[in-house]
């Protein structure tokens, strides 16, 4: 009968599948970027200055600290201080410090958040080791400064009338190592029989890399 | 009044042992009992409000289904085939349509005024005077105070063959743990909660307080306890194999007794592995936590 | 509303050329046939999924483990009951049952739009199945709760095996398999009605399938793209769930949740279709407020999307988050109010007849109302921390799943197995189902509410001393209404074999309350309405 009307709708329906489909993945980005634009759940600012000293105000909040590491990494990670006052808009600096308790070099990154989550809009970091990955090699210990301040704006939010503490969290994660799984990508892809003798080829796939390679049968 | 009399029981039994291991100021047990029907005893301002909003919401939904029950039951008497063989013809009523629209609008928003209420005075974070640090693990939870000189332990659940086998004879089955969280009483409390393998969620529901542990993230709560006493939690989000078995048992103790307990803690005693070394005796943490002198 | 029927057509059974066995039930193309091959796979996944809860109430009657080795054991459990029973009991049973049997047949098309796509959609569903019975028992089975939540359900031990991957393709096939039926029937309803039907025209079943449908093809996509990460997140190195690879696991939580709870109203607003035909047929008026009833539903659905997160008020979400969430989610008590109020309203002067189907149709009504208002209590964020992941909860969707949409099933297994076989239960049978299933649901859910007060939590196999005398009694209710679905399952039995035989409108419908399937014969012609009926 109608089928030509029938394809039409259901050419429809399936391009909505497919689209919300698409719409699901698209959620993993948009998801972030809303996130950091909200300050959604607790996710920080980054900004580049301080506000200026004509921006500062009197009122103050106490900013907490607090450290921890995930599942399996080695390391003591702890905040050196565990709470410091800043003023509205002025800038505050504290350190964290890291030791690799292993015996071996470990990446990690950190991820973060404020508390409560409602403060996520108004906590600006200038520098932090969130930023990027780091790295320890066994025994190394770091501190890693965090500069940061909280918007001035705050005052005039109604909603952040009762905040008179952030807290601010990081946990480290051990990273995977993409160079270390490059080099024993290259390493497995040498030609056994040829590099017997031959450890050239062996030097070349492990070279700029942390690990000594296993040896090989 | 069975369970009036259950609790009373239970209230006379906590005493009782409490009495019997002379520990000041522990004082109420609040666990659940048997046949209860309402929420475990409150022991913090947020507890209290969110028992008061829920008996003010049971009045309200007890009153509509009691409404929706006698409509049924006037209509099964009233409109049934013997009693009315005509049937009407009525098939709209406009106003009808706009009252039982507008009603429960209205109903609703007796409702979400003190709901809010009651949402933002949970989440108000009041000027902390120290932090728990909680981290839940497969399966136990593990407790760091940071602001006191970082004391930290693991508390797993005493396991049930060696329940109130030492001389602790009032545990709990599944709720008590060897080492238990030792808390002030008047004090604000933060809570900070994460995750460490998997999501797991701290909840104590006498304080009112339920906060999913989740990796990668910190979530902050918080609790002033009023009363002192014995209070249980377990975890409330599924996480695995033993989900079932790693229960929050705390100590809410006077602002004196958990400051000995903080100064005997870090006397380089390390009680938590004391206690850690008998994981059947409640007592040895009670001890340190209420020390005699 | 069909107020006016020319029923002229059911004459043709003369061309009723049936085929095979093999090719009649393995490669219907006949939406009958494939309602009923839909209604005995429902039929056959809640024997399983019922056991497994008979299972479940077994080892919570007392404190201790009774029948189930570990917690992860029970973990699988009770994973397996909550998707078979929302995948593979209530989803086929309401949708591609009686929405395979009825849509055509109320809306006069002579069969679906698509009819081999029907069969798709049903055949995707059986591997669907196996595989997710297959994966309790492949390593140590899926043990995340049918959330699946990440981390847990991410390749950490007890997960790292491939029973996880099993259910998650499970998931995939059964999603593949709603939304393939859901097309389907959405093309069916716009396209096939008979002329003079317009959409203010269709009985309300139809409208709940017509919601229900478009609920799936917007909901069930996004299940899909988050198992799919969540595969790829456990089998190729993808960290979208994993924060140590810059993933969120709430974030997943977001997705699952954005399909989650549009889920439940694909779960019940069949089960509103069925119940205001039943309400109309035994009252013997036409449905009061058909309009207001209809855009109810419209507006459930509509809301449905915008209030996932009440299932995360525990996750640390901002507090205004929270906030309009709990507003969001208040508002979907006003339509419910309507639909509830509405019922009522066309019972109201009626002339009721409390033949079966009437009676689960009232248990129904009244049922959900206590489940929707522990709803109301459940939606405040507040009041949400004494209650959420308590048994609390597990009263409260029960109440509105197992005491709505399961009644919804048996309401409209009664209405029309007459219809549906030719053949008419006993009446004192039924009757007897109703109420020794409604004392036993009762028993089982409602001493749940004093158990989440009291703060236990869900999902645990072992509880405190102090917790078992509730669940002792809700495990005796658990057994009464097993009882009730053994001998509902002879019942059914006996109708279909050896049940009286009955004419086309054997409820006697008035011509006030007619839908197009009164005015076939019982069972319909194999091809129906090879001439479309007219609706005034």
């Amino acid at each position: 009968m109608n089928s030509n009307k029938n394809n039409r709708t259901l050419s429809i329906i399936l391009f909505v599948v497919a689209a919300m489909v698409g719409m699901s993945f698209a959620a993993v980005p948009l998801y972030k970027v809303f996130c950091r634009m909200t300050g959604y759940g607790g996710t920080t600012q980054v900004s580049a200055v301080a506000p200026t000293p004509d921006q500062i105000l009197e009122r103050s909040i106490e900013v907490r600290f607090n450290a921890g590491t995930g599942p399996g990494l080695n390391w003591d990670f702890k905040p050196d201080q565990r709470k410091t006052r800043v003023k509205l808009g002025a800038q505050g600096l504290t350190t964290f410090s890291a030791k690799n308790l292993s015996n071996g070099t470990i990446s990690a990154v950190a991820v973060y958040n404020v508390s409560p989550a409602k403060a996520g809009q108004y906590f600006h970091k200038i520098q932090c080791f969130c930023f990027g990955e780091q790295s320890l090699k066994p025994g190394e210990k770091v501190e890693y400064p965090v500069v940061f301040f909280v918007d001035p704006s705050l005052d005039k939010d109604p909603n952040m009338q009762d905040v008179e503490t952030i807290t601010l969290s990081y946990t480290f994660f051990q990273k995977d190592d993409p160079k270390l799984d490059k080099a024993i990508e290259n390493f497995y892809a040498t030609p056994v029989q040829a590099s017997q003798p031959d450890s050239k080829a062996r030097e070349k796939a492990w070279a700029g890399t942390v690990a000594l390679p296993p040896e090989k049968q | 009044m069975t369970i009036m009399n259950m609790s009373r029981f239970v209230t006379f039994l906590s005493l009782f042992a409490l009495a019997l291991f002379a520990l000041p100021s522990l004082g109420l047990a609040v666990q659940p009992v048997e046949w209860q029907m309402n929420f475990q005893e409150a022991a913090t301002p947020v507890a209290e409000r969110l028992h008061n909003f829920h008996h003010f919401l049971l009045y309200i939904i007890s009153g509509i289904c009691l409404f929706v029950l006698a409509l049924l039951l006037y209509v099964i008497i009233r409109f049934n085939a013997k009693t009315n063989p005509v049937p009407s013809a009525t098939t709209h009523n406009v106003l009808l349509e706009i009252i039982w629209t507008v009603v429960p609008v209205v109903i609703l928003i007796v409702i979400a005024v003190p709901s809010f209420k009651l949402l933002y005075y949970a989440d108000r974070t009041d000027k902390p005077e120290m932090t728990l640090k909680v981290t839940g693990y497969q399966w136990y939870w593990g407790y760091e105070y940071p602001d006191n000189g970082g004391i930290s332990f693991n508390a797993n659940m005493v396991p049930s063959d060696q329940i109130n086998k030492g001389e602790n004879q009032s545990q709990v089955p599944l709720l008590s743990t060897d080492h238990p969280v030792v808390l002030p009483i008047d004090t604000n409390i933060q809570i900070l909660v994460t995750g460490q393998d998997v999501i797991h969620s701290f909840a104590v529901p006498s304080f009112g307080v339920k906060t999913d542990a989740v990796p990668g993230r910190t979530n902050e709560t918080w609790v002033r306890i009023t009363k002192p006493g014995t209070y249980y939690g377990q975890c409330d989000q599924l996480c695995g194999t033993n989900h079932a078995f790693m229960p929050i048992e705390v100590f809410a103790v006077t602002k004196e007794e958990f400051a000995k307990w903080v100064a005997n803690q870090n006397e380089g005693k390390t009680p938590a592995k004391a206690a850690g070394d008998k994981p059947a005796d409640k007592k040895a943490a009670a001890e340190t936590a209420a020390p005699k002198e | 509303m069909t107020s006016a029927v020319h029923a002229d057509h059911s004459h043709d059974d003369h061309h009723d050329h049936k085929p095979g066995f093999f090719t009649r039930w393995f490669c219907s193309t006949n939406h009958k046939d494939i309602g009923t091959l839909y209604l005995i796979f429902s039929i056959i996944a809640g024997i399983i999924g019922g056991g497994i809860s008979e299972a479940m109430r077994f080892e919570l009657s007392h404190p201790g483990f009774q029948l189930f080795k570990d917690g992860q054991m029970w973990n699988v459990w009770v994973t397996a009951h909550g998707l078979i029973m929302v995948f593979f009991v209530v989803m086929p049973g309401l949708i591609g049952g009686f929405g395979n049997w009825f849509i055509p047949l109320m809306i006069g098309a002579p069969d679906m739009a698509f009819p081999r796509l029907n069969n798709i959609s049903f055949w995707l569903l059986v591997p669907a199945f196996f595989l997710l019975v297959a994966s309790t028992m492949v390593g140590q089975g899926a043990g995340t709760g049918w959330t699946i939540y990440p981390p847990l359900s991410t390749a950490l031990s007890p997960h790292d095996g491939p029973a996880v991957d099993m259910a998650l393709f499970a998931l995939h096939l059964a999603g593949a398999s709603s939304i393939l039926g859901a097309a389907n029937f959405i093309t069916t309803i716009f396209n096939m009605r008979a002329p003079g039907m317009t959409l203010h025209k269709m009985p309300l079943f139809i409208w709940g399938m017509l919601v229900t449908a478009f609920l799936l093809v917007l909901a069930v996509p996004v299940l899909g793209g988050a198992i799919t990460m969540l595969i790829t997140d456990r089998n190729f190195g993808t960290g979208f769930f994993d924060p140590a690879k810059g993933g969120d696991p709430l974030l997943f939580q977001h997705l699952f949740w954005f399909f989650g709870h549009p889920e439940v109203y694909i779960m019940i607003l069949p089960a509103f279709g069925i119940v205001s035909q039943i309400v109309s047929t035994f009252s013997k008026k036409p449905v009061f407020g058909y309009l207001g009833m209809a855009y109810a539903m419209v507006a459930i659905g509509a809301v449905g999307f915008v209030v996932w997160a009440h299932h995360m008020y525990m996750t640390g979400l901002d507090v205004d988050t929270r906030a309009y969430f709990t507003a969001a989610t208040l508002i979907i008590a006003v339509p419910t109010g309507v639909k509830i109020f509405s019922w009522i309203a066309t019972m109201w002067g009626g002339s009721i007849e409390f033949k079966t189907p009437m009676l689960w149709a009232l248990g129904f009504i009244f049922l959900f109302t206590i489940g929707g208002v522990t709803g109301v209590v459940l939606a405040n964020a507040g009041m949400d921390i004494s209650l959420h992941d308590t048994y609390y909860v597990i009263a409260h969707f029960h109440y509105v799943l197992s005491l709505g949409a399961v009644f919804g099933l048996f309401a409209g297994f009664y209405y029309w197995i007459g219809k549906m076989s030719g053949r008419q239960y006993p009446e004192w049978a039924g009757k007897l189902h109703f109420f020794v299933t409604f004392i036993g649901v009762n028993l089982i859910f409602f001493p749940q509410h004093f158990l989440g007060l009291a703060g236990m939590p869900r999902r645990i196999p072992d509880y405190t001393p102090a917790y078992e005398g509730w669940n002792h009694i809700s495990s005796i209710g658990a057994y009464i209404t097993g009882v009730a679905t053994v001998f509902f399952l002879f019942v059914a039995i006996y109708t279909i074999t050896c049940g009286r035989r009955v004419s086309g409108n054997y409820w006697n419908v008035q011509p006030q309350c007619m839908t197009l399937e009164w005015t076939l014969s019982s069972p319909p012609p194999f091809h129906q309405f090879g001439i479309q009926p007219k609706v005034d």
